[in-house]
């Protein structure tokens, strides 16, 4: 009854805030933390829960974000329900990926992935064909949409927000589904020793390969939201190493396989590093390095996790 | 065939330099076995070196080698014992993350104090390249490599002759082994984190003349310094050079006769390859 | 029809070959002691059989199927289950995780696993520390926790790497008796082992293995006197 009612409660407050506030600067605050939360919670789901840890995300993301796009401005299709096609895109790119990736164990698996995304990122410069290369994709205005008698016109920024929100909080869902489910016991002990879980009969490639899927799925999705809302894509905005980067970062600092862990995390580094670039334009990811360090060193169960020590100790 | 000549003498002058950026960190692999993310930001600090000992007070970057160099050697060994050396007990993954941290850091202090303002060495002696047999050589690439040469001999004199170099060879070889026999690893790890470190800053001070200088440069680097290091197999010198003069050739060589578009994708595949198919690489003697 | 049999199995790693033409049964309820020199082979044939390295050549048999090219996963629901030498727990999950994951193997529901796991963690003796981080047993209760976590599976088939390795004459005894249980609960039992006087004491039958090679094949007391035996490996006498 308690967890149904803090569930309430944090629905509301993520849903609350185009009501309180009309500031554009504030409501892509908001929606920039929630991008990024919808992230690191979707890393987490393979890199916290499976113990894989990618340093190639952004192959996803940027999937999905140029198939947003692509299908929109070629093929015309709904810009809405082609984000929906950007998560399946980022899906279908994620097997092979998984398949070459995946007979690599620890820090060489994470340095394969890493490969993978500048090859992904150098051939979506090169191929302009497809892509436009490194001019980028552009959407000047997004068609307005009718909902319930009112037409939205996508010029304020609260329907990206509940949008986003809505992303979020549906990755957010997903990833408790998994951790009470069979699967995600099995990820946890995958994540201890692969080879034991073979040893107990669990089909270790079949589950790192699903929970890939699903974690590409919501980056794809993420990116296809992030086409939309800047309405500009480029190679070097959405195929960086320093976004997949980033994503480690925030679900380490918040706490790996957890549900809020990644939250925390982006919530606590992307404000400061908004926050820090807003006053000083370079250099925002200084908290970031800084925090990862300090959260090896002396949280590496994440504030989520020191958090939850503290309160077990309470107890 | 005088364009062929001319990209392989350019891909093995870069290359020395890549080999060099990858020596420093196979060495550090093969003592302590953890792979340093923040090396190709040494490698970016080592470059702003140069440069800014040369506008401020004019130093030539190659002069300045003497001034880097020892400082990066102290800056490497201070890092490795009140940053790393608490770390690497966490497991290979930890310290993974946790100079993927340092190098986030570094890089952004860097773009913080510096701008992200491209910035170029700009040398009277540069302007006209050397035509050795109507080959065009930029001098300073011919001096980097020059003194690139020097190091690695001198490095290489260094762990074969010297007793701590030994020391350092023995516990590459096997850290266990090595302490049972009196060798003190902790002052091993130390040193060899310094000279790490001191062989990247000085692959920086002497790749400042001939690249564009930009604070996030390290990501590329790195990036390209794991293409060399797991193909020359990690752990080993001789492979991370092998590997390093490798990488400039295919550069080199990709640039002019597949496309400079891909010239840079062609590492990263050969990278994936190796890493799925002889993961010691050519002369490796890490566990894969 | 014997419940395991290898035949002709045989994995070379480059130039060497860690396991020549070797082949040997196992009847169904026996406990066969598989013995031999250190870097003999022993590990590499419980890899080879539960599919953790493929052979380069040969077949492997369970109750008359191939069991030869299937991932350990398969193999572990065949019917096969192993411990290892250096033994590998979840080290963080709980001791009754950490036979919980191996229950699901063959029941169906959270709860129904669980409950298998308690029962055979108090056959273990490990009742007592259920929820306690498998990082934190000792060596012997890590030991006790693997064959608890094997037995999760329902094998038909049980092989045992070493597992009296680090342990104190009083444990060797209680670890001997183990086994018999097991056998007794109708698992038919492969063990590697060096502590000799176990080994003898409660094999059915020792098969020997040197370089790569099946050197003896036999009643433990026969084996021991075999001169092959003898001079590849046990050196002066057996207590």
């Amino acid at each position: 009854m308690r967890r149904a009612a803090a569930v309430a409660v944090v629905a509301v407050l993520m849903m609350a805030p185009p009501f309180l506030t009309s500031n554009q600067f504030l409501l892509h605050l908001a929606i920039t933390v929630l991008l990024w939360t919808l992230l690191g919670v979707s890393w987490n789901l393979l890199g916290g829960f499976a113990g894989q840890v990618s340093f190639g995300h952004a192959t996803f993301f940027g999937v999905g974000a140029y198939a947003t796009m692509i299908l929109y401005l070629r093929l015309g299709l709904a810009p809405w329900y082609g984000m929906a096609l950007g998560g399946a895109a980022a899906v279908l790119v994620s097997l092979p990926i998984g398949l070459i990736c995946f007979r690599l164990r620890g820090p060489y698996f994470s340095l394969s992935t890493l490969a993978v995304a500048e090859i992904v990122r150098l051939i979506a410069l090169n191929w302009d064909a497809l892509t436009n290369g490194p001019v980028g994709l552009l959407i000047t205005a997004l068609p307005p949409v009718r909902l319930g008698g009112r037409v939205l016109d996508w010029e304020s920024k609260a329907p990206f927000y509940f949008i986003i929100a809505a992303l979020a909080a549906l990755a957010m869902l997903a990833t408790w589904r998994l951790s009470r489910a069979r699967l995600g016991a099995y990820l946890l002990a995958i994540r201890e020793d692969e080879d034991a879980a073979e040893s107990v009969g669990i089909d270790t490639v079949r589950a790192k390969v699903l929970t890939l899927a699903l974690s590409a799925f919501f980056t794809g999705l993420a990116g296809g939201f992030y086409g939309l809302y800047f309405r500009y894509v480029d190679p070097d905005a959405v195929f960086p190493i320093a976004l997949s980067v980033e994503m480690v970062f925030i679900a380490v600092v918040g706490g790996l396989a957890t549900v809020i862990g990644p939250v925390i995390g982006a919530v606590f580094l992307t404000t400061l590093g908004e926050l820090f670039r807003e006053r000083f334009q370079v250099g925002h990811l200084i908290f970031y390095g800084l925090f990862m360090m300090l959260a090896i060193r002396y949280l590496p169960e994440g504030i989520w996790g020191g958090v939850r020590r503290v309160w077990a100790v309470k107890r | 065939m005088e364009t062929f000549v001319q990209s392989l003498v350019s891909g093995v002058l870069t290359g020395s330099l890549y080999a060099m950026i990858g020596v420093g960190l196979t060495v550090v692999f093969g003592v302590m076995r953890i792979i340093n993310l923040a090396h190709g930001d040494l490698v970016m600090l080592g470059m702003y070196g140069a440069f800014w000992s040369h506008v401020l007070w004019r130093i030539d970057p190659f002069v300045s080698l003497l001034l880097w160099v020892p400082l990066m050697f102290l800056g490497g060994m201070l890092i490795y014992r009140f940053l790393l050396r608490s770390i690497i007990p966490g497991g290979e993954l930890n310290t993974l993350l946790y100079t993927a941290g340092l190098s986030l850091l570094i890089a952004n202090l860097a773009l913080f104090s510096w701008t992200g303002d491209y910035r170029t060495i700009k040398l009277p002696y540069a302007i006209t390249p050397l035509r050795p047999f109507g080959i065009a050589v930029p001098i300073p690439l011919a001096l980097a490599f020059v003194l690139a040469a020097a190091i690695t001999l001198a490095l290489y004199l260094f762990l074969a002759r010297t007793d701590l170099g030994r020391a350092i060879r023995a516990t590459s070889q096997n850290a266990e082994a090595a302490a049972l026999m009196g060798i003190d690893i902790g002052r091993v790890a130390m040193v060899t984190f310094g000279l790490g470190s001191a062989l990247a800053g000085a692959a920086g001070v002497l790749l400042g003349p001939s690249l564009y200088l930009y604070p996030t440069v390290g990501e590329i680097l790195i990036a390209k310094c794991f293409v060399i290091v797991v193909l020359g197999g990690l752990g080993s010198v001789a492979g991370a050079i092998a590997g390093g003069i490798l990488l400039g050739l295919v550069e080199s060589l990709g640039a002019v006769y597949v496309s400079v578009a891909y010239k840079d994708t062609i590492g990263f595949v050969i990278f994936l390859l190796v890493l799925l198919f002889r993961p010691s690489g050519l002369f490796g003697v890490g566990k894969s | 029809m014997a419940l395991l049999t290898v035949s002709d199995l045989t994995r070379d790693f480059g130039g060497l070959r860690a396991v020549d033409r070797f082949s040997f049964a196992v009847e169904p309820g026996e406990i066969l002691g598989l013995i031999g020199p250190n870097g003999a082979g022993k590990t590499t044939v419980f890899n080879l059989i539960t599919g953790f390295l493929r052979p380069t050549s040969g077949q492997i048999f369970l109750e008359g199927r191939s069991i030869v090219g299937l991932r350990p996963h398969a193999v572990i629901r065949r019917g096969i289950a192993r411990t290892f030498q250096l033994v590998k727990p979840f080290p963080r999950l709980s001791v009754r995780e950490n036979v919980t994951l191996a229950a699901f193997t063959h029941e169906p529901t959270r709860r129904r696993a669980e409950e298998l796991a308690g029962q055979l963690l108090e056959r273990m003796g490990l009742g007592d520390r259920l929820d306690a981080p498998a990082a934190d047993l000792t060596l012997g209760a890590q030991k006790r926790l693997e064959v608890a976590r094997a037995l999760a599976t329902r094998p038909r088939v049980l092989l045992l790497d070493e597992p009296m390795g680090g342990l104190n004459p009083r444990e060797v005894d209680e670890a001997s008796v183990l086994v018999k249980q097991i056998r007794a609960d109708g698992v038919t039992v492969v063990l590697v082992e060096h502590v000799m006087k176990a080994i003898m004491r409660i094999s059915d039958r020792v098969v020997v293995i040197h370089h790569g090679e099946k050197i003896a094949d036999g009643p433990p007391d026969r084996v021991v006197q075999d001169p092959n035996v003898i001079a590849a490996y046990l050196g002066t006498r057996v207590a």
